[in-house]
């Protein structure tokens, strides 16, 4: 077994490392000093002393939220509480979704036969994933291009990028959560990295020149990008793969 | 304590406004504790409290009962404290500086030649562990806070911080591996 680096001594630090490297640390000399010198750091950020709060803390939290809170509305009102108004608009909402089901019901056997084709059709379904998700790596592409580019020490020039990052953080988590459920461990890998950088560049309060140079090192974006290339050109490849089998081009 | 909470909840969301205290009064010190370690300041930590429970309040109805009204009120607390790391004031706390002083919130890092003696004075240490927390990215900041401090789980942290657990795992390594390297002299005179 190789020696210990620091994401493993991390690892064993927190009690989350695996058995074999506690073996490697009885084995080797080295590693069970540097070890040593690793915990010795760690052990000595304690905490800073907490101020104490009194007993009666959540009473006086409770005190100062108390007027400022509007109660829910019960859910059980009584049919007195209802007014004139209140009374026209349900009647008024009544007489529309009445209206809306009757034209709905006429236009619908117009469309049904339509819509269950594309419904029971599974490629369509997937080539509609497909798109979307590509879709999605295309624009990842263009914030890790945007971001290799980036070199404004004002945060305000870097805000459009961190809109698109946070815009991005919470569809790049549907994503992997789905392509991992799927079986897809090269994409949920993929995704999990970009996540990182997503998550840094959106919640960064003051995003920098030397904030986006720690991310791009630290982070290995151009790997990211990478690996965001290949991903895409593979879902391209399936696109095109369709489209050929079906001998018919697709919009 | 949990079905507890759960039963609070419903009473809260059918009107009874009274009941929210019970939840405040419960989870009050757990979240101030949270706040203070992650904010490091006890004025900052309180009005965090206050921002935790109200906006717990405000979105009571989205509380679906999956995991306790605690964790549930502790994740909310921890975004507040993300985002409250970001104001400016509290960014540029502490400084470096000829000589440590509390009040001019300035520290002095101690260099290799230094007095041992001064190095190991607590409350220098303290100030430059201070220093070097605010010198991590917010995410980086929280997430070694969580498990350094608050002994959670990458898992339990990924949730908190809504990350993938590898992003968790990124983001406590490369708090500590900082860290070590700004906290490198201190250790070198100890």
């Amino acid at each position: 077994m190789n020696h210990l680096g620091d994401e493993e001594m991390v690892e064993l630090y927190y009690e989350e490392g695996t058995s074999a490297y506690e073996a490697h640390l009885k084995a080797c000399r080295q590693c069970s000093a540097q070890y040593a010198e690793f915990k010795r750091s760690l052990d000595a950020i304690a905490e800073v002393p907490m101020p104490q709060r009194s007993a009666d803390y959540g009473d006086r939290v409770w005190a100062n939220l108390k007027p400022g809170l509007i109660p829910y509305q019960k859910r059980t009102a009584g049919w007195h509480a209802w007014t004139n108004w209140r009374t026209a608009a349900v009647v008024a909402c009544c007489a529309f979704a009445l209206a809306a089901v009757f034209l709905g019901g006429r236009y619908w056997e117009r469309f049904a036969t339509k819509t269950t084709a594309v419904a029971s059709n599974p490629q369509a379904a997937q080539r509609v994933v497909v798109v979307v998700l590509t879709d999605h790596l295309d624009r990842s592409e263009r914030m890790l291009v945007q971001l290799e580019h980036a070199a404004s020490n004002d945060p305000r020039d870097n805000t459009e990028l961190q809109s698109e990052a946070r815009d991005l953080l919470a569809s790049n988590r549907l994503y992997r959560v789905t392509a991992s459920n799927a079986g897809d461990p090269e994409m949920a890998g993929a995704l999990d990295h970009l996540e990182g950088v997503l998550a840094e560049i959106a919640n960064d309060p003051d995003l920098n020149a030397a904030d986006i140079e720690r991310v791009r090192r630290d982070m290995n974006t151009k790997g990211i990008l990478f690996e965001i290339r290949v991903l895409r050109s593979r879902g391209s490849d399936k696109e095109n793969g369709r489209r050929t089998a079906k001998g018919a081009t697709i919009l | 304590m949990q079905e507890s909470d759960h039963s609070i909840v419903r009473a809260v969301l059918a009107g009874n406004k009274d009941a929210y205290g019970a939840l405040v009064r419960a989870h009050s010190a757990t979240v101030f504790r949270v706040a203070f370690r992650i904010i490091g300041d006890e004025a900052d930590a309180e009005d965090i409290v206050q921002e935790a429970f109200l906006r717990g309040y405000q979105r009571l109805e989205s509380y679906q009962g999956r995991s306790t009204f605690g964790t549930w009120i502790y994740r909310i607390a921890v975004n507040c404290a993300l985002n409250r790391i970001g104001q400016a004031d509290i960014k540029a706390e502490f400084r470096h500086g000829d000589e440590s002083d509390p009040r001019e919130k300035t520290v002095q890092l101690a260099a290799r030649e230094a007095d041992p003696e001064r190095v190991l004075l607590s409350g220098e240490i303290s100030a430059a562990q201070g220093l070097a927390m605010q010198r991590l990215t917010p995410t980086e900041k929280s997430a070694f806070v969580l498990r350094h401090l608050e002994d959670r789980s990458m898992v339990e942290i990924a949730e908190i911080l809504e990350i993938a657990p590898n992003a968790a795992k990124q983001a406590v390594f490369r708090a500590v591996q900082k860290l070590r390297r700004e906290l490198a002299p201190l250790r070198g005179n100890a």
